[in-house]
């Protein structure tokens, strides 16, 4: 079975004066998908959210909705609903006719009441409906601007940094609520976010975005173990990142000297180009054995000495300085197995597979 | 902490000077004597009584009142067009359109006043109440500009992206968000270019022709020693007046801002 494209974007660009926000653009959106545009702030990715919404037109390029173009079509006549990052819960309504307000005049009363009811319901503040706005909290702000999209039955809901206004608990609640909403409704969702755990816990897939450029698009897992270069590596969790040479490559696998690690064999990453000798490794701070005594069955064996000690509860961060490594290396134990408790200035052994080491490629200008 | 003592006087002072002639214009409307001199005579609400039976007076009156509103309807809808697109556009000569607008504040009255007189006739304009209402248009345009540039400042734009949003047209959305949510601010611009209208002197006696507003009929009564006491009391009519809609404005003005913080 093919599912559709709900969302094509086709070279689309996007230029305010000098200043390119968004250059480039190519992404194909399924019907029915959690899809997450995530990068830092001023990357572009509010730019091409608002250009889907219709907010603003495109410099270069197009957006086809359900395959029709969306030139000139303003953001009234768009089969998408947004949720703003601020919510604009409008202040002068109370909370059934904030939800009702796209349906007024469009449907008959009876009716309208009725998906009022419903879609409250379906976020939680079934009976709201004579609540005023100013008496609403974040969520619960959170949640009527949702109901309010939903109610219009969009193809495609936007969400513009719909979380991050609410505090961390609420957030981590609201991240679970949205995706079991979007499963249960089955309808696209878009969402704009910076926070990389927002991004990876909610979608289907997530394009990463720099400088108003695409990087890469791709699943929470293949980003994570396979980024694309060391822009998309440090942006998506933790990664050490240490220059190697390559020395031979047979067929998928690569030979290479990783300075302190010494040699050691790694899978070829195939999201990016190794043009030279030199080029770049990452290894994730989860993925390296760390020990007081020469750990064995590792390939790759390296010792260093405790420079920083973090605890996070749920793991203990340490930074361990590695002779020929300019940067300390960052290893992260889970606190369960509690085995290991070093100190700032313990003598400690790092091991390393080959298998965890993500092949990075050269560094391209 | 106490203040130092000369800050307070000075302070004191200033606010004598400033207000205490002001307080004998009630205070000399309720003396009975025809002079206005200490000590008074008599206390009497005699002419207050009397202004209800001047004819010319009640329709200088009426002149001001229709002078007011209508100029308050036309600055405020100017007004808000016009906080508008300062607040929420950038736009080539911004800046010089925004300080344009509120040059009036700063220009002598007696200077627009008379060139307003020399464009009117021009235009065949005759003096009447019609130029008075433009003149003051003109005058009251800086404060609703700024008074509705504050309502806007206050106003997320996004509350009109999410209109759009939910398939309202251009149009409706003005109705429907924009004017509910700044209405504070439209009521607070009522009232105070209504007050700047009501209390114009220059401009309407040089444009008003023989449809005398209030202040141009009071100015005409002070010349007879007999009306003055008549003029005092009409005077402390319109200054509790103007002060109440003025009090009432800043409510406005201060729950628009308050209505979008929460």
């Amino acid at each position: 079975m093919t599912v559709n494209n709900i969302i094509e974007l086709r070279g689309v660009e996007k230029r305010y004066g000098t200043f390119l926000a968004a250059s480039g653009i190519n992404l194909d959106l399924k019907e029915g998908e959690f899809f997450s545009l995530l990068g830092p702030s001023g990357c572009g990715k509010t730019t091409v959210l608002r250009m889907i919404a219709g907010f603003q037109e495109p410099t270069k390029g197009t957006v086809l909705i359900d395959g029709q173009d969306m030139e000139g079509v303003p953001a009234n006549n768009r089969p998408t609903n947004m949720v703003f990052q601020s919510y604009a819960i409008f202040p002068h309504l109370n909370v059934g006719n904030n939800v009702a307000y796209g349906l007024r005049g469009k449907a008959p009363k009876a009716e309208i009441e009725q998906r009022v009811a419903e879609a409250l319901e379906m976020v939680e503040l079934g009976g709201l409906q004579d609540r005023g706005a100013s008496e609403l909290s974040g969520g619960q702000r959170q949640r009527v601007a949702l109901a309010r999209a939903l109610i219009m039955r969009p193809k495609v809901l936007l969400l513009d940094e719909p979380l991050s206004a609410l505090d961390k608990k609420l957030r981590e609640q609201m991240q679970f609520e949205m995706r079991n909403l979007q499963q249960s409704l089955g309808i696209t969702f878009v969402m704009v976010t910076h926070d990389q755990y927002e991004a990876m816990t909610m979608s289907d897939r997530i394009g990463v975005m720099f400088n108003g450029r695409l990087k890469q698009v791709d699943t929470p897992t293949t980003l994570y173990a396979r980024p694309c270069d060391q822009q998309v590596a440090s942006f998506i969790g933790e990664m050490n990142i240490l220059p190697s040479k390559l020395l031979g490559e047979t067929g998928n696998m690569l030979s290479i000297d990783a300075a302190a690690f010494g040699r050691i064999e790694i899978e070829r990453n195939p999201n990016v180009a190794t043009s030279s000798k030199d080029m770049n490794i990452g290894i994730r701070p989860e993925q390296l054995e760390i020990a007081a005594e020469k750990p064995e069955d590792y390939p790759s064996t390296v010792q260093g000495t405790v420079s920083n000690v973090a605890f996070y509860g749920e793991n203990i961060h340490y930074h361990i300085q590695v002779a020929g490594a300019e940067k300390p290396i960052s290893v992260s134990v889970p606190n369960y197995f509690h085995t290991v408790d070093f100190k700032r200035g313990d003598a400690v052994w790092l091991g390393l597979q080959g298998a965890s080491v993500i092949d990075l490629g050269t560094d391209i200008e | 902490m106490k203040r130092p003592s000369t800050l307070t006087a000075y302070a004191f002072l200033y606010l004598v000077f400033l207000y205490l002639p002001v307080l004998f214009l009630p205070l000399f409307s309720f003396n009975s004597g025809t002079i206005v001199a200490f000590p008074i005579k008599g206390w009497t609400l005699d002419w207050y009584r009397k202004l209800g039976e001047q004819d010319t007076l009640i329709q200088a009156l009426w002149n001001s009142l229709g002078v007011g509103t209508v100029v308050a309807l036309l600055s405020t809808a100017m007004g808000l067009f016009a906080a508008r697109a300062f607040v929420r556009y950038r736009f080539r000569g911004q800046r010089a359109a925004e300080g344009l607008v509120m040059l009036p504040l700063v220009i002598p009255g007696i200077i627009v006043a008379s060139s307003m007189l020399v464009l009117f006739l021009f235009l065949s304009l005759k003096p009447s109440l019609l130029t008075v209402v433009l003149g003051h248009t003109f005058l009251a345009l800086p404060f609703s500009v700024s008074i509705l540039k504050s309502a806007f400042d206050d106003f997320d734009g996004s509350l009109e992206e999410a209109s759009y949003d939910l398939g309202v047209g251009v149009f409706e959305t003005f109705r429907r968000v924009t004017l509910p949510v700044v209405s504070p601010g439209i009521v607070a611009s009522m009232l105070v270019t209504f007050t700047v209208s009501f209390d114009e002197f220059v401009l309407a006696f040089f444009l008003s022709g023989n449809q005398p507003t209030l202040p141009v009929y009071i100015w005409s009564q002070i010349r007879f020693p007999a009306k003055l006491p008549n003029v005092l009391a009409l005077g402390s009519i319109l200054l509790l007046t103007s002060v109440l809609l003025l009090v009432l404005a800043e409510y406005f003005r201060r729950r628009s801002s308050a209505s979008e913080v929460q």
